[in-house]
C-alpha cells in the first residue's frame, strides 16, 4: 500500500479554469461600492529640488475627490532603510518618485488632474554611474539617515562581506587562476497581471487592503508600523489577495502606492483603487538590480578550486528596497557552488539616481552564478580541462558543509551535470568553434525555507465537514505558482481523500496563520510539511470518531439487511479489528480496517462517519479540525553570514547548443536542457511549467531583456522595445527532472520556484564561447555585442 | 481625456464630405492598430474617428491584365493567406506575415502600414521592391504615386487631407521577378524591425535583368537603393557582385542611432541582408 494514489502524479490544475476561461477575479476586475480611483503623479527629474507644487487646478476639475502632495500628509519615512517618504516634497531622487496623487471616480479623471497639477522643479546634476557615485567627493543623494544623522557616503550602510578559509593560501596553492570582468544589467519581472490595490476604511479606521502582496504578514506588520506613526496604531489591518498575476519579487515589498493608496482613502473615506499601466509598471515598479563583479578563482593542477574571490558592486537607485539584500543570497553560489574552500566575497549598494531595485526570482543567485560560471569556464581553460570536468571535479556531495555552513543534505548535482552532458553528446559537439558550440552552468539554492526572517513558518488550518469537503486555509498566497494543486495531491495524499475534495484557501491575514511568505522557493516544501503535521492531526480525529461510529453504521447495515430480507444470515465480524484508531487506515475517501482491509463491512466512505459524528442528537457532536505550524529546523546567517538557513538545497544544470550568426551576431538556442534536483516531483507537470517558465525568463536574461535607463530614464517602458520573449520564439526548453528523495521534504519534495532561471544565462554565454571563441561578459548578449566582439577578433589576427 | 466620435460611413463620397466638414479635426481608421496606441500615448487626440471600415469592397488581392491589385483595406492576414501574394509577390508575403501578432494582421491593414509612414513599416519595402504604385481618391479624382515618391518624412506622405488611399498596383512584370524581404528584428513575433531589407530580382541564365532593393529603417523613409540596383544590372550572378551590391546598398543608407540599434549595425546589416535576400529570391524563382 505504500503506493501513492496522488502524489507524483500529474492531477490538472483545475483551481486555474476560472482564469483561462477569463473569470477568476484579479485587482482589475475588483469593484467595491463607491469605490474612487487613484492615479499617482510622478517626478519629471531624475534628481531635483522641488520648489512649488500647486494643485489648484486639477482639485477644481469636475470628479476629482482629493489631490495630495507631501504637505498634505504626516511626513513619515517609509522602505526597507526608510529612506523614503510615501510622497515627496523637498526632493526628487529619480524619476519614479510620487510627488501628488489624485482620487477621482474615473481613472480618466484621475490621470487628467495628474496632468494638470504643476511642479517648478530645480534640476540637480545627478549619478548615473555607482562607480561615480563611490567617489570621495560626488554629490549625496542622501543628506540623513532614518534618524537624522548626517551622512557622509552614496554607498549603504549594509555590511556584505563574506570571509572563509585564506585566500592567499588558496592563490598559493592554485596551478591556474583567472580573473574576469561581468556584468549584469536590469530586468523587469514582467508579471502578466499588472499591480495594484484597493485601500478601505471602515468607521473605525479598520484598514482591508486588497491587494497582491506575497508576504501578507509582513506587509500587515509594515502597514502597522506606519500607522504607529500617522495616528492610527489602533486601526486594525486585514490584507486580502484577489487571484494574483504573478509576483516574480515584485510583491516582495510593500510598494509606495499601496500608502498613497491608503493616504488617498484615508483622506476620502471612500475606498481607492490604484492599478499601474504597463508602462508604469516598467518605470514605476523596482526591477532586478545590476550587479557589476570582478571574480578570481585558481584550481591546483589537477583542476581542485583552491579559492574564489570576488567584488560586486550594485546599483540600488534612489532607494533602498529588498534588492539591497540580495548579497546575501549571492554568498550562496559565491560561497557554495562545487567545493570550493577559500573564499572572499564583498558586495557595495550604492545610491544613484537611477529606478530603486528589489528582488526578482532568484534573488540575486542570477547575477552571482553568472559570474561564478563564467568564471569556471574560462578556467577550464586556462587549466586545459574539459569544463563539464571542472565541474564533476569539484561538485557537491550529500554530507558536505560547505564555508558558508549549509549543510548539503539530498544532493543530485553530478547527476544534472552528467545527465545534461549525455544529452548534448557534449564529447562530440564541444570545441569545434564552428558557429556552433554547447555551455553548461549549475546552481545552488535554498530549497527547504530560507531563515530570513526570524520564523520561516508556516501555519495551515484543516477542517473537513460532514460532506467530506476539505476547507484549508493557508497562511500562504498563491502568485499562479500552482502550489495550490501540489498541495492540494499533499494533503490528499495524506489525508487519504481526493484532490477535488480539496479547497484552499489563501492570502486572507484574517483566516491564515502566520507564514513567511510565498518567496525562496519555499511554499511547496514547507507548507507541505505544516500541511502533513495538520493531515495527521485531522486523519487522527477522524479515525478516533470513526472508532466509536463504524461499528454503529456496520449494526444499522445489518439491521437495514435484515430487514430487506429475512433470510440474510448475519455475518461473523470481528469488531476488535476496528476497535483502535491504529486499526484504520483511509484511503481514496474509504475508511477501512487495517488488518481485514477488504472485508465491505468494515469499509465505509468517509463522509459517512463524519456526518454520524455531527449529527448525533445528544450533547456530543464532533467537527473536525485542526491547524498546525511548521517551522524548519533552520538557522539564521550569523554576523559573520554563515549558517544553515535551509533544511535542503536544490542543485540543477543547464546545459545549451547554440549556433551563432557570425554575420549578425544572432544567438539561435538549439537545444536547452535544464536538469534538476527537485527532490521529489509532487506534480510532474507543474514542474515542467515552473523549469519552462524559469528557462523563458533566462534565455531573455541571457540574450534579449534590458531595461534601457539614460540618465536614470526608463526608455522602453513597454512590451515593443523591451524583449521579453513570446510563445513564437519557441525556446526549445526540456526539462529533466532529477529525484532524490529528500528526507525532510513533504514526500520527499524540495523547491523548484526559482532555480531554472539561474545558470540559463551563464550555460549560454559559455556556449556562445564555445561556438566561436569570444566571452560576452555582460548581459544581455544582443547581436550587437556579439558582432562588435567578433570584429575586434578579426582585427587582432 | 480620450474622447471622440466614431463615424463609419458607407462610401468614399460619404467620407470626403465627412472629411470635409471636419478637416484637421478628424483622422481615418482603418484597422486601428497604429491610430488607436498614438491616441492612448496622446500622439493623437481627434475629435472623430472616419471608419474606412464600411468600405469593404476596398479589401482585396486580385490579378488583371495590367497587374496586380491590392485594397487599401486589405489586411495582412489576407495578403499571408493569398497564394498568388506568396508565389507571385512574395516579399510582401515576407513582410506581411511577420508583422505583430496574427491578431494584429486580422485587423491591420496594408493601406494603414503604408499611410502610418512609419520608417519600420513591414510592408514597405517589399512594396517599393515590387514597383509598386499608390493610387490616391480625392472629391476630385483619382491620382497615382509611385511608392518611391510616397513618403516625404517620418510619419509623413504626400498624401493630402482630403485623400483616402484606395489601392496599390504593381505592374505585371513583376510578377517576373522574384523576390525576398528580411525583417531583421530581436523577437519573432510583436517587433519591428531594427533593418528590413527587400529585394527583387530579374534573371536570365547567370545574368541579373533588373533589380530593385528596398530598405526599411535605414533612413527616415523606407527608400529605394537605386545605386547598389543600377550596379546589379546586367551583371553576371555571383557571390562577390552580391556582396558588392550590399555594401553599395549600405553606404546609400543614412541610418541612424536609436534605442532599437545603432547606425554602424544596420549599415553591417544591410550588408549582410542584400546578398541573403538576393539569393533567397532567386531560389524562389527556381522552385517557381
Ligand atoms: C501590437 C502591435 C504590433 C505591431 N506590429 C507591427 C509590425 O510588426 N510591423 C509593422 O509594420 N507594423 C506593426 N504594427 C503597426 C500597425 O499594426 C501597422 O502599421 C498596420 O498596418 C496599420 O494598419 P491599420 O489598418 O491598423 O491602420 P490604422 O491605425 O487604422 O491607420 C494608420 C494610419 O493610416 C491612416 N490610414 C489608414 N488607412 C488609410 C487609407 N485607406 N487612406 C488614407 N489614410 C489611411 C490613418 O489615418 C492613420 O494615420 C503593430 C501595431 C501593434 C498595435
Amino acid at each position: 500500500m505504500s503506493e501513492y494514489l496522488y502524489v507524483g502524479k500529474n492531477i490538472p490544475r483545475t483551481a486555474e479554469v476560472d482564469k483561462v476561461t477569463g473569470r477568476a477575479i484579479y485587482i482589475n476586475d475588483l469593484k467595491r461600492p463607491g469605490m474612487l480611483y487613484g492615479k499617482i503623479k510622478y517626478s519629471e527629474y531624475a534628481h531635483a529640488r522641488i520648489k512649488h507644487i500647486d494643485t489648484s487646478k486639477a482639485k477644481k476639475l469636475p470628479g476629482v475627490r482629493a489631490v495630495i502632495t507631501g504637505y498634505d500628509i504626516p511626513d513619515v519615512r517609509v522602505g526597507f532603510l526608510r529612506d523614503q517618504t510615501v510622497l515627496k516634497k523637498d526632493k526628487v531622487r529619480q524619476f519614479r518618485d510620487e510627488v501628488a496623487a489624485v482620487a477621482a471616480i474615473s481613472p480618466e479623471i484621475a490621470e487628467e488632474a495628474c496632468d494638470l497639477i504643476e511642479v517648478e522643479y530645480e534640476e540637480l546634476p545627478g549619478l548615473f554611474d555607482p562607480f561615480e557615485a563611490m567617489k570621495e567627493d560626488a554629490p549625496l543623494i542622501h543628506e540623513v539617515d532614518a534618524r537624522g544623522r548626517p551622512i557622509r557616503t552614496n554607498i549603504l550602510p549594509l555590511p556584505w562581506k563574506f570571509e572563509a578559509g585564506d585566500i592567499e593560501e588558496g592563490r598559493k596553492a592554485s596551478a591556474y587562476i583567472v580573473k574576469d570582468s561581468v556584468e549584469t544589467t536590469w530586468v523587469n519581472q514582467c508579471c502578466m497581471g499588472t499591480s495594484g490595490c484597493i485601500a478601505e476604511f471602515d468607521m473605525n479606521n479598520n484598514l482591508t487592503l486588497y491587494n497582491q502582496a506575497n508576504v501578507i504578514f509582513w506587509d500587515k506588520r509594515r502597514i502597522m508600523e506606519y500607522f504607529a506613526q500617522i495616528g492610527l496604531k489602533d486601526s486594525k489591518v486585514r490584507i486580502v489577495n484577489p487571484i494574483v498575476g504573478g509576483s516574480f519579487g515584485t510583491k516582495l515589498d510593500t510598494d509606495i502606492y499601496e500608502f498613497i493608496a491608503i493616504q488617498l482613502a484615508l483622506k476620502t473615506r471612500r475606498p481607492v483603487k490604484i492599478l499601474f499601466t504597463r508602462e508604469e509598471e516598467f518605470f514605476a515598479l523596482p526591477p532586478r538590480q545590476p550587479a557589476i563583479f570582478e571574480i578570481e578563482q585558481g584550481c591546483d593542477k589537477d583542476g581542485k578550486l583552491t579559492f574564489r574571490w570576488a567584488k560586486a558592486i550594485l546599483d540600488n537607485g534612489a532607494y533602498t528596497s529588498w534588492g539591497a539584500t540580495t548579497p546575501s543570497v549571492m554568498m550562496m553560489p559565491m560561497s557554495s557552488l562545487y567545493r570550493v574552500p577559500n573564499v572572499y566575497f564583498e558586495a557595495k549598494c550604492v545610491y544613484t539616481n537611477n529606478i530603486y531595485c528589489q528582488a526578482m526570482r532568484g534573488y540575486g543567485n542570477p547575477q552571482a552564478t553568472f559570474a561564478v560560471e563564467t568564471s569556471m569556464d574560462h578556467l577550464a581553460e586556462e587549466a586545459g580541462i574539459d569544463p563539464a570536468e571542472l565541474r564533476l571535479i569539484n561538485c557537491n556531495h550529500s554530507g558536505d558543509v560547505t564555508p558558508m555552513r549549509l549543510k548539503i543534505t539530498s544532493c543530485g548535482l553530478e547527476e544534472c551535470i552528467k545527465g545534461v552532458k549525455e544529452k548534448l553528446d557534449w564529447d562530440k559537439k564541444r570545441g569545434k568553434r564552428n558557429g556552433r558550440g554547447v555551455g553548461m552552468a549549475s546552481l545552488i539554492h535554498v530549497a527547504g525555507g530560507a531563515r530570513v526572517y526570524k520564523s520561516d513558518g508556516h501555519g495551515m488550518i484543516i477542517k473537513v465537514d460532514e460532506h467530506g469537503h476539505v476547507d484549508v486555509m493557508s497562511g500562504g498566497t498563491d502568485q499562479g505558482q500552482g502550489s495550490p494543486t501540489a498541495l492540494a495531491q499533499i494533503i490528499a495524499e495524506a489525508l487519504g481523500f481526493r484532490p477535488d475534495d480539496i479547497n484552499l484557501v489563501f492570502g486572507d491575514t484574517a483566516f491564515g496563520l502566520w507564514d513567511a511568505g510565498t518567496h525562496a522557493s519555499r511554499h511547496t516544501f514547507i507548507a507541505g510539511n505544516a500541511a502533513l503535521e495538520a493531515c495527521a492531526k485531522v486523519k487522527r480525529q477522524i479515525l478516533e470518531l470513526a472508532v466509536v461510529e463504524l461499528p454503529k453504521l456496520i449494526k444499522h447495515q445489518i439491521k437495514r439487511q435484515k430487514r430487506k430480507d429475512p433470510d440474510f444470515k448475519e455475518p461473523d465480524l470481528d469488531f476488535s479489528l476496528i476497535a483502535n484508531p491504529e486499526d484504520l487506515d483511509i484511503r481514496d475517501r474509504i475508511v477501512f480496517s487495517k488488518k481485514d482491509p477488504e472485508n465491505p463491512y468494515f469499509r465505509t466512505e468517509v463522509s459517512n462517519i463524519l456526518r454520524e459524528a455531527l449529527h448525533v442528537g445528544t450533547g456530543k457532536s464532533h467537527v473536525v479540525v485542526a491547524e498546525a505550524f511548521y517551522d524548519p529546523p533552520t538557522e539564521m546567517l550569523d554576523r559573520e553570514f554563515k549558517g544553515n538557513l535551509s533544511c535542503t538545497y536544490a542543485f540543477g544544470t543547464t546545459g545549451v547548443e547554440v549556433e551563432v550568426d557570425e554575420k549578425t551576431g544572432e544567438v539561435k538556442i538549439l537545444q536547452l536542457y535544464a536538469a534538476h534536483d527537485v527532490g521529489k516531483a509532487i506534480n510532474p507537470t507543474l514542474i515542467k511549467g515552473q523549469i519552462y517558465g524559469a528557462g523563458y525568463i533566462g534565455v531573455g536574461y541571457g540574450l534579449t531583456e534590458e531595461m534601457k535607463l539614460e540618465k536614470g530614464r526608463v526608455m522602453n517602458p513597454n512590451f515593443l522595445d523591451y524583449k521579453m520573449l513570446t510563445a513564437k520564439d519557441n525556446i526549445p526548453v526540456t526539462p529533466m527532472i532529477i529525484e532524490t528523495d529528500e528526507k525532510d521534504g513533504p514526500y520527499g519534495a524540495k523547491g523548484i520556484g526559482e532555480p531554472g532561471l539561474v545558470p540559463t544565462a551563464p550555460a549560454i554565454a559559455n556556449a556562445v564561447y564555445d561556438a566561436i571563441g569570444v566571452r560576452i561578459n555582460d548581459l544581455p548578449i544582443t547581436p550587437e555585442k556579439v558582432l562588435k566582439a567578433l570584429k575586434e577578433k578579426r582585427k587582432e589576427k | 481625456m480620450i474622447d471622440y466620435e466614431y463615424l463609419k460611413p458607407k462610401d468614399l463620397e460619404e467620407v470626403f464630405s465627412l472629411l470635409k466638414s471636419y478637416g484637421e479635426r478628424a483622422v481615418l481608421i482603418a484597422g486601428g492598430t497604429d491610430v488607436m496606441v498614438n491616441i492612448r500615448n496622446k500622439k493623437l487626440a481627434p475629435e472623430a474617428l472616419i471608419s474606412l471600415r464600411g468600405l469593404e469592397d476596398l479589401a482585396y488581392v486580385k490579378k488583371g491584365e495590367d497587374g496586380y491589385h491590392i485594397g487599401a483595406l486589405a489586411t495582412h492576414r489576407m495578403l499571408e493567406t493569398s497564394s498568388l501574394v506568396q508565389s507571385e509577390l512574395s516579399a510582401l508575403y515576407d513582410g506581411a506575415s511577420q508583422v505583430g501578432s496574427v491578431q494584429i494582421r486580422n485587423v491591420a491593414t496594408v493601406g494603414g502600414n503604408i499611410c502610418n509612414a512609419a520608417p519600420s513599416a513591414d510592408t514597405a519595402s517589399p512594396l517599393l521592391a515590387l514597383d509598386a504604385v499608390a493610387v490616391l481618391r480625392g472629391p476630385g479624382g483619382s491620382r497615382k504615386v509611385p511608392l518611391t515618391e510616397f513618403f516625404t518624412g517620418p510619419s509623413q506622405t504626400v498624401r493630402a487631407s482630403d485623400e483616402v488611399l484606395v489601392e496599390f498596383e504593381i505592374p505585371s512584370e513583376m510578377g517576373q521577378f522574384g523576390s525576398a524581404y528580411h525583417k531583421h528584428s530581436r523577437r519573432k513575433a510583436m517587433d519591428l524591425p531594427i533593418l528590413g531589407v527587400a529585394v527583387s530580382l530579374k534573371i536570365e541564365g547567370e545574368i541579373i535583368r533588373d533589380a530593385r532593393i528596398a530598405l526599411s529603417v535605414a533612413a527616415p523613409t523606407p527608400m529605394r537603393a537605386m545605386e547598389a540596383e543600377a550596379y546589379l544590372k546586367g551583371k553576371k550572378l555571383s557571390d562577390d557582385v552580391l556582396i558588392e551590391a550590399g555594401k553599395i546598398a549600405a553606404n546609400e543608407a543614412s541610418p541612424r542611432d536609436s534605442l532599437r540599434g545603432k547606425a554602424w549595425y544596420r549599415k553591417e546589416m544591410i550588408e549582410t541582408f542584400v546578398p541573403r535576400m538576393a539569393h533567397k529570391a532567386l531560389e524562389r524563382l527556381k522552385n517557381r
